[in-house]
């Protein structure tokens, strides 16, 4: 499984995301830019050019049409997947630290920071898809703050009319998209900041990783936690693997191993856990500092990590992979 | 007796994880089920789309 090596930011990495068919790769950065790669040979296929400052979060709809971007420059951008241009941008307060599509690529959702005296505000927006694109509402279609913990992390949640949050304080909570009300909340989901939310395919369930060291799956009706996986490090980033019953974790480094970092390889890893199990299954090193974010291709053959370090690294799975079975012959559904 | 413990620890942990998996199981086929009702509700499948499709066609004819 030997990587492919995507040098192209100079800054560390905040997200990255593949698109549906899994054929291209988008990544953000605190260099401001935003590039696709295309995931097969790891080539530079263009860049989204515009932000000033850090782009904190991207997500890209189903039809690898548009972009969305958010960034510490108070913007929230919408690109052109195959132009590159910028169709559309909406200006806040404070920087926009989470962005992401609604499953029927028609809304975003967006969390904008607490600070100066602004409150960290929640809004979600309708997506003009008619035409080029260009022509969207300054307005949103609601907006709500949370009050208590601010939440860090958002998506739109199982049924599109409720928003999935993550929040400082470690809870995990749903709010009614147009009231804005919380509907349910898990206060202790986690101890400390949620750091990272991803969605199964079907919506059904999520993981969170947390810096209290653990990640854990979560029903999204219910908010019930299904399982825990507990590592020794602050987690920055989880994600679930479509096909197979692994979900990836990755974040800093052993306190242990600090010390033992060589120049030639680094040693920040990203774990693989039997997601139903509970039970650690392998790990993959190769980052020079911790890893940022993780991403998993929806036709499950490869995944992406992004660091500290500044380089993403994707990862083909070779055929070992889909043939071990690590735990005996148990089938375990999707 | 020491290889004799240790597949009974092994059999337990095997039991262990095969009541892990058939609960996951179980779950998630109900999940998918409920995914499937909503859809319905929400007019997603097929079968209503094709009920609708004669009044849509009368609309664009109008």
């Amino acid at each position: 499984m030997r990587p492919i090596l995507l040098q192209g930011h100079e800054r560390s990495l905040t997200q990255i995301k593949f698109n549906r068919e899994g054929d291209l790769l988008f990544s953000c950065s605190k260099d401001s830019l935003i590039n696709v790669w295309y995931t097969d040979n790891g080539e530079r296929l263009g860049t989204y050019d515009g932000h000033n400052g850090a782009v904190w979060t991207i997500d890209v709809d189903s039809q690898s049409r548009f972009l969305i971007s958010g960034s510490a420059d108070n913007t929230m951008r919408l690109w052109s997947v195959a132009t590159g241009k910028c169709l559309f941008f909406w200006e806040f307060p404070t920087a926009v630290k989470r962005v992401a599509f609604s499953e029927d690529d028609d809304q975003v959702v967006c969390i904008t920071e607490q600070r100066m005296g602004h409150q960290g505000a929640v809004r979600i927006f309708n997506i003009n898809r008619d035409g080029d694109g260009t022509q969207q509402s300054q307005e949103p279609v609601s907006m709500f703050n949370p009050i208590g913990s601010k939440a860090v992390v958002c998506a739109f949640a199982h049924r599109p009319d409720l928003i999935l949050t993550g929040h400082e304080s470690g809870k995990v909570a749903l709010f009614d998209a147009k009231s804005g009300e919380e509907v349910m909340s898990n206060e202790h989901a986690h101890r400390d900041v949620v750091t990272d939310l991803q969605l199964s395919p079907d919506r059904t369930y999520f993981i969170t990783s947390s810096k209290d060291k653990s990640a854990r799956l979560h029903e999204t009706r219910t908010l019930m936690v299904l399982k825990t996986y507990v590592t020794e490090t602050p987690l920055n980033s989880a994600a679930i693997a479509p096909l197979k019953p692994y979900v990836l974790l990755g974040g800093g480094q052993d306190a242990m191993s600090v010390t033992t970092t060589s120049l030639r390889q680094g040693k920040f890893e990203t774990r693989f856990w039997h997601k139903v199990l509970e039970e650690e299954v392998g790990r993959v090193k190769g980052h020079f500092g911790p890893v940022n974010t993780i991403a998993v291709s929806p036709k499950g053959d490869c995944y992406a990590s992004g660091g500290e370090d500044g380089f993403v690294r994707v990862h083909h799975f070779d055929e070992s992979y889909f043939r071990a079975k690590p735990y005996g012959d148990l089938e375990i559904e999707d | 007796e020491d290889a004799a413990e240790e597949s009974n620890v092994s059999a337990e942990l095997i039991a262990h994880r095969k009541r892990l998996v058939d609960e996951w199981n179980a779950w998630r086929l109900r999940c998918k089920e409920e995914v499937a009702e909503e859809a319905r509700k929400r007019g997603k499948k097929v079968e209503s789309v094709q009920e609708k499709a004669p009044q849509e066609e009368k609309e664009e004819i109008e």
